[in-house]
């Protein structure tokens, strides 16, 4: 059965109409070169694109030059490959009225007829575009975005390069100039640290940056109270002020406040490291200063060394000296050189006391043990346990008493009045004496094996008179302390005065100096010390007129001198003794001497 | 008269079609558009005494998007690459596209130019680099399509150099 006529009419028709529809132009070669024939009716872009006539062969190449090359480039298919459909790809053309279009040929070979397509694409080449301009443009602003970064990061790199050179620039400068530096923030933290600084402070910078400066320095509270209130204060400050760091190598350092200049509320702490310095003050000192003795004079300090010698070891050390020359300040010295520093220094005067009582002071007693004893009692020697007992006058202690104290030093045992039971004691016995020992000894008054017991190591103190070199440094210090305690202001001592100190004879020693300086300073009405300042018998005597006072005459004051000072000082024994520039026990031993009453 | 066809070469965005445009027209636009498939301009030059008419294909840029088809090269007597001075990469790209061009046509004369000479300030591309081109026996020039600095003398010395490869 033949199909219907009308469909034949209409399946004719379907490729023409079909061209129409997609808008192509087909071309049929003709022969083998460049021209061509339309098949069917062109579209309507065709007229207004290329001057051709429907009718005649056209010549495709002059046409555009885009369509020479495409042919060039095709011939291939339609000659030797049959199969093989070649696309142009998008090429642009002007139009007749100069307008671009867009274009697309295909070269294929159908029913072995080598046929040409040609198709005007600007609609879809229009969405193509705009989705390749969308993506390029996309691209452009990356990489736009991209080289922002770079330089972004080129110029951060740049300026953390110049500011590392001038941190380091900074740091070596710190060095060179040896400082140390931190620098806080409006909060009172660290914000820097330089390393000279960290390594003072033992610390890593993770720990001390961020953290409140005041924790950050290992200083004691004093220090800190004195930085705390320097940095509240007005900067700039540019007076040094010292503070301790402690740590494995404690430093004495001198700290400056600054104002950071780019922010007031910052501040710049400068840190100089004056360690050494200190320590060559503090020999300097040393040489003229051991804990509370003042001289520098050969004597004294060869006196300082003798006393860190004893003061390594163990040994009973017997103090000689005149009255007034510091001989319980030696044994002061000796105890806190020592090992025992931390344990307890008692000193114990021996004389003007009675055997049983000097034996229940030394010893310690039991209850009853005697009349008055109305409870158990421990002796200075178990209060000293651990420490050092210090026995003043011990040329003055009753012959039972001496008995005692030679079986304490043997045996290192006590035994408390009325009791029978020895306690063991580790006690360090210094004793000092004006007496002449061996005379006592050749006298029977002082037992021989005692003495040698406690004379193991021996220092005998020079009189003032003997280191007059250290007069002006005694006044000095004496001042100091004087002025201290009365509230007077005194900075000078007249030439003439000192004269005067230079050439008196100092029967009293360094005790009696300082009474010297007390009076002057309480009757000074400037603030220099004149002659006139100073007791009367300074005046009177004169260094010549004196005797040779080697050995302190037990009868130095007439009797009526010791009771005007008794009466001065209100019967008050500490005060006379001040007064006559001798100590209490000498005080005492005079009075006996003088059958003065000695009760309180 | 002489007729001869040359292509231009570059990564997208270089300035390719502006280069033709200022040569062809004298004319330039600010709005970047980015070329697909091929346009084909014409312009005729007096070099020496003899005109010449350049066939200046302005290609697509090559990228990811759009790969150079050898088959546009067929034919060229020479070319020019084009890079964007503002972008070391597109120098990377134009010595890839010589590298093709080279194989394709083989030793026929072409010409860089590194355009956007009117930004050199923001130039990634230094003078070293373009000494080191030089070097290779490279014909450089530096200009900028959108005040017309080297244009002109980029075609002319191609067109020269077509003429005295021939």
């Amino acid at each position: 059965m033949a199909p219907p006529s009308s469909s034949d009419s209409s399946s004719d028709h379907l490729p023409e109409a079909l061209l129409k529809t997609l808008g192509l132009a087909v071309l049929e070669r003709v022969g083998t070169g460049d021209t061509f024939r339309l098949i069917g009716n062109p579209p309507l872009w065709w007229a207004t694109t290329f001057k051709t006539s429907p009718e005649s062969p056209i010549a495709v190449g002059p046409l555009a030059p885009f369509l020479q090359h495409f042919l060039d480039e095709s011939e291939t298919a339609w000659r030797d490959n049959h199969d093989r459909v070649v696309r142009s790809g998008p090429w642009s053309h002007r139009d007749l009225t100069s307008i671009l279009h867009q274009f697309e040929a295909t070269a294929l070979t159908a029913s072995h007829r080598a046929l040409l397509l040609i198709e005007r694409i600007d609609e879809r080449f229009d969405s193509i575009q705009q989705l390749l301009q969308q993506a390029r443009d996309q691209r452009l602003h990356h990489i736009d975005q991209v080289k922002t970064h770079e330089r972004t990061q080129t110029s951060l790199t740049g300026s953390l390069a110049i500011a590392t050179q001038e941190r380091d620039d900074l740091l070596a400068l710190l060095q060179h100039l040896d400082l140390a530096a931190i620098v806080t923030n409006q909060e009172g933290r660290v914000t820097f640290a330089s390393p000279r600084c960290l390594a003072w402070i033992e610390c890593p910078s993770t720990t001390v940056i961020g953290q409140p400066w005041e924790q950050s320095l290992p200083i004691d509270s004093a220090d800190r109270k004195q930085l705390r209130q320097a940095w509240k204060a007005a900067v700039p400050q540019r007076s040094r002020h010292s503070i301790r760091f402690a740590g494995t190598t404690p430093r004495w350092i001198d700290y400056e406040i600054h104002e950071d200049p780019q922010s007031s509320e910052r501040r710049i702490i400068l840190l100089h490291d004056r360690t050494e310095v200190h320590h060559l003050r503090q020999q300097l000192n040393h040489q003229m200063q051991f804990h509370d003795l003042v001289g520098r004079s050969p004597a004294m300090l060869q006196i300082y060394q003798l006393v860190r010698d004893v003061a390594r070891v163990d040994s009973t050390v017997l103090i000689e000296g005149e009255t007034g020359t510091g001989k319980e300040l030696i044994a002061r010295a000796i105890h806190y050189s020592s090992p025992r520093k931390d344990r307890p220094f008692i000193a114990a005067n021996c004389a003007g006391l009675t055997d049983s009582l000097l034996g229940s002071q030394l010893f310690g007693h039991k209850r009853g043990a005697f009349t008055g004893a109305i409870d158990d009692h421990h002796g200075l020697f178990e209060s000293a346990d651990g420490g050092t007992l210090f026995l003043d006058e011990i040329g003055d202690i009753p012959t039972s008493v001496q008995t005692s104290l030679l079986r304490v030093l043997q045996e290192k045992e006590i035994t408390r009045l009325g009791e029978t039971h020895p306690r063991k004691v580790n006690v360090r016995i210094l004793a000092a004496t004006h007496h002449n020992l061996n005379e006592d000894v050749i006298r029977g008054t002082f037992r021989a094996d005692l003495l040698y017991r406690i004379r193991v190591a021996r220092i005998h103190l020079p009189p003032l008179r003997d280191r007059r070199d250290d007069i002006p440094l005694l006044v000095q210090a004496l001042l100091g302390q004087v002025c201290a305690t009365t509230g007077k202001a005194i900075t000078d001592l007249h030439p003439d005065g000192l004269r005067l100190l230079m050439t008196y004879a100092w029967p009293g020693n360094v005790r009696e100096l300082k009474s010297a300086v007390e009076f002057a300073v309480i009757s000074a009405r400037t603030a220099c010390l004149m002659p006139s300042d100073f007791p009367e018998e300074l005046h009177r005597t004169r260094r010549d007129d004196l005797p040779p006072a080697s050995q302190e005459s037990q009868h130095a004051e007439p009797k009526a001198q010791l009771l005007q000072a008794l009466q001065q000082a209100q019967g008050n024994r500490t005060e006379a003794a001040k007064i006559l520039g001798i100590s209490r026990a000498t005080l005492y031993r005079r009075l006996l001497a003088h059958h003065i009453d000695v009760a309180e | 008269m002489i007729q001869k066809k040359i292509c231009l070469l570059g990564g997208f965005a270089v300035g390719k079609t502006s280069l033709v445009r200022r040569f062809v027209t004298g004319m330039f636009s600010e709005l970047y558009q980015t070329t697909i498939g091929v346009t084909i301009e014409k312009k005729t030059l007096l070099v020496g005494d003899q005109d010449v008419t350049l066939m200046i294909w302005d290609l697509y840029g090559k990228d990811d998007f759009q790969n150079m088809r050898e088959s546009y090269l067929r034919g060229s007597s020479g070319y020019i690459l084009v890079a964007d001075g503002m972008r070391r990469s597109t120098l990377d790209t134009a010595e890839a596209l010589h590298q093709l061009a080279q194989s394709t046509l083989g030793p026929v004369p072409f010409v860089l130019i590194v355009n956007k000479a009117d930004q050199l300030k923001e130039w990634e591309i230094d003078e070293a680099t373009l000494a080191r081109l030089r070097h290779k026996g490279w014909l450089v020039f530096t200009g900028s399509a959108k005040t017309g600095d080297g244009v002109p003398e980029l075609f002319v010395q191609l067109a020269q150099k077509l003429l005295e490869a021939a």
